[in-house]
């Protein structure tokens, strides 16, 4: 008889310990300030979207659930994604831009008074939106296009306020080169104040299909050329930084950058493939469509070759976790994307649940990610707080499992109501075939929910510590 | 001139800027309005009334669009809602005031069936309203909401009011379902829903 091995008594824990976040960065208590209560409104904001997107979800299985007007589908669907869109994601990257510009620029924000104001707006705005969405007042039913204009005139003018404060900052800054994160960080804000600008203009937009071709352009940019650089220019300081190593190749990055601005830009009509807006810009769209696998794929190399020899720092860290997922998602949902443009592969997919599983996996697996690989790669540094390495590793977790179910549940479900179709069925059978994926949906949905609980609890945990000085004047007494 | 992107901040945000901007005129602004002044209405094809017009908005207001479309592609699978959409079937639909933009009704989800041609479909009023104030009165299988909100129960209806005969399991416990004016906007407007024919019709 042998004994047991030595490997197997050894006690095991359930969790591996991970690495500490580090020395607390020196930095001023303003700026901690400010981009502490940015987070924490993007967690409240993140709290409220996702518990509207839940409820809808089961209002799918359950359609009867209420008969409340301001409760219904059809009000509460854009209260859920503008709000996960403005309130959540746009005011965590705007947390995170504050701290990243200034750094690469070596010098202070330009003027923390107006990193306050554009928070208000932000706020302002995405809740006033919310209560006009829930009493019926849309701006005409164009997606992510509900606000109506004097609501979306206070998150442009937060964005104005940002850009101006952000671009002070590069201009005035410390060295000569403007780092890569710069150029897609404001790049964001640019491309996006002409977006919304554009899009709310009146003129050449009044009658019938006109607004049609400007919603292509405005709700596929709006994805594109606001979280997508966003969130790349993000990843382009927080990747490096974290791994403590130079990002692959700097020219990579300006590549997709460029080519990101050019083919993007084209390829919004591919939402409107087979419609009748003219054919040759949903041609135009498909063929830039293909084009967008050199930006993706020049930006995902360039990340995975940075990982590359680091997978145990990865391991070992509770935020490079979610910049792995975040860009392994990238690459997924842009390629996907490009596939659904293809008009073989669109008669199938188009109007079907594939499309909300698309823009989960993009909207969440790939920008909350990021999103929060930086969130828990900078705050604790900033607060001098740590959130327990325990609900970080549950938050992961659940978001992931859910977020996977989530879309499978829907690739599969709106594969099979797309063939449905195609076979001449009843229409209803497209519906009722649809039940066990929407309660898979359903429960894939909780568990992203039950994950953001876990991350408000993380960031009040994270709160700012008392600033050094106080601790050791406590020590002292 | 140096093209030094990364260290001229001014020539780096302004190509992103003025780029950006060309690049949006060429890909939406300039074809919008090409689509814009190109697109008329068939000329045998009627204007949409008063009442259809405030349907529309009841229409957007309730957020129908997401879960409607109102287009037929030119692919066999849409055979069954209709022929082929053209520009000409939205050219009567414009920006209902200084507040809102042109509504939106080609819609991008299928949740439930297109309604191009719903009032050839379902050309009574009655299936509609019963439609409306519960789905499942009509339509065992349907998850649409339904929309109690656009009607009321009275006790005693005055005599020539439209009450909707509604069966008994999904009827209120007392009195009669009658329409609002909201409700009968959008009965109007989706009865108008029919795909006008691409040749005139013929006058006799």
């Amino acid at each position: 008889m042998t004994e047991p091995s030595s490997l197997l008594t050894v006690p095991r824990p359930l969790t591996v310990k991970k690495a500490k976040a580090g020395e607390r960065i020196d930095t001023s208590e303003d700026s901690t300030r400010l981009i502490y209560w940015y987070i924490a409104c993007s967690a409240f904001w993140l709290f409220f979207g996702t518990l509207i997107g839940e409820y809808l979800g089961l209002k799918f299985a359950w359609p009867e659930l209420d008969s409340q007007s301001w409760l219904s589908f059809g009000r509460l669907r854009p209260v859920h994604t503008n709000v996960v869109f403005w309130g959540f994601a746009s005011t965590a990257m705007i947390a995170l831009a504050l701290y990243v510009v200034p750094r690469t620029s070596q010098r202070e924000l330009y003027s923390y008074k107006l990193g306050w104001v554009s928070l208000g707006l932000i706020n302002i705005s995405v809740f006033a939106g919310s209560i006009c969405l829930m009493a019926g007042i849309n701006n005409g039913g164009q997606e992510y296009r509900e606000f109506i204009w004097p609501v979306m005139a206070l998150f442009a003018a937060a964005l104005v306020i940002t850009v101006y404060n952000l671009y002070k900052t590069v201009a005035l800054r410390k060295l000569k080169e403007i780092y890569i994160s710069n150029w897609y960080i404001l790049a964001a804000f640019f491309w996006t104040i002409i977006l919304v600008t554009l899009a709310y203009l009146p003129g050449y937009q009044q009658d019938g299909l006109s607004q049609t071709v400007v919603q292509g352009y405005y709700m596929h940019q709006g994805v594109g050329q606001w979280f997508t650089p966003m969130v790349l220019g993000l990843t382009y300081y927080f990747l490096p930084k974290l791994l403590n190593k130079p990002i692959y190749s700097y020219s990579l990055g300006v590549l997709a950058f460029w080519t990101q601005m050019i083919f993007y830009t084209m390829i919004g009509a591919h939402h409107f493939v087979f419609s009748p807006i003219p054919w040759w810009i949903q041609t135009v769209a498909i063929v830039f469509s293909v084009g967008m696998f050199v930006p993706v794929t020049a930006g995902t190399a360039n990340f995975l070759l940075t990982m590359k020899g680091s997978w145990r720092t990865i391991a070992r860290s509770y935020s490079l976790p979610f910049i792995l997922v975040g860009v392994l998602f990238y690459a997924t949902v842009s390629y996907q994307g490009t596939l659904e443009a293809f008009r073989s592969l669109n008669k199938v997919w188009h109007f079907t649940n594939y499309t909300i599983a698309h823009s989960h996996m993009s909207m969440y697996g790939f920008v909350s990610f990021l999103i929060w690989g930086g969130i828990y790669g900078l705050i604790p540094r900033l607060t001098g707080s740590e959130p327990p390495q325990l609900s970080v590793g549950i938050h992961f977790w659940l978001a992931l499992i859910g977020v996977l179910l989530y879309s499978f549940a829907l690739m599969i479900g709106g594969t099979l109501q797309g063939l449905s179709w195609m076979g001449d069925n009843a229409f209803i059978d497209s519906v009722t075939l649809m039940a066990p994926y929407w309660v898979w949906r359903a429960a894939g949905g909780t568990l992203m929910f039950i994950s953001h609980l876990v991350f408000a609890w993380n960031v009040w945990k994270m709160r700012p510590a008392k600033q050094p000085e106080t601790k050791t004047q406590a020590v002292a007494a | 001139m140096k093209l030094d992107f990364h260290k001229n901040h001014k020539l780096l945000y302004g190509t992103i800027f003025w780029g950006f901007l060309f690049l949006s005129l060429i890909i939406a602004v300039l074809p919008a309005l090409w689509v814009q002044d190109a697109t008329k209405p068939l000329e045998w094809d009627e204007p949409m009334t008063e009442l259809e017009r405030r349907g529309l908005e009841v229409y957007i207001s309730e957020g129908c669009v997401y879960c409607h479309t109102q287009q037929v592609r030119p692919i066999k699978m849409d055979e069954v809602w209709g022929r082929p959409s053209i520009p000409a079937d939205y050219a009567y639909i414009d920006r209902p005031g200084i507040w809102r933009q042109t509504p939106a009704v080609l819609g991008s989800s299928r949740t439930g069936p297109d309604l191009s041609n719903v009032g050839t479909r379902q050309p009574s009023a009655i299936w509609q309203y019963m439609h409306l104030y519960n789905p499942r009165s009509v339509v065992e299988e349907s998850i649409m909401p339904s929309f109690p909100w656009l009607f009321k129960v009275v006790e005693n209806p005055a005599p020539g009011t439209k009450v909707i005969p509604i069966p008994e399991d999904y009827a209120p416990e007392s009195g009669k379902v009658i329409p609002t004016e909201r409700a009968k906007a959008l009965v109007a407007y989706l009865l108008s829903l029919k795909q006008a024919p691409l040749a005139p019709p013929s006058q006799n």
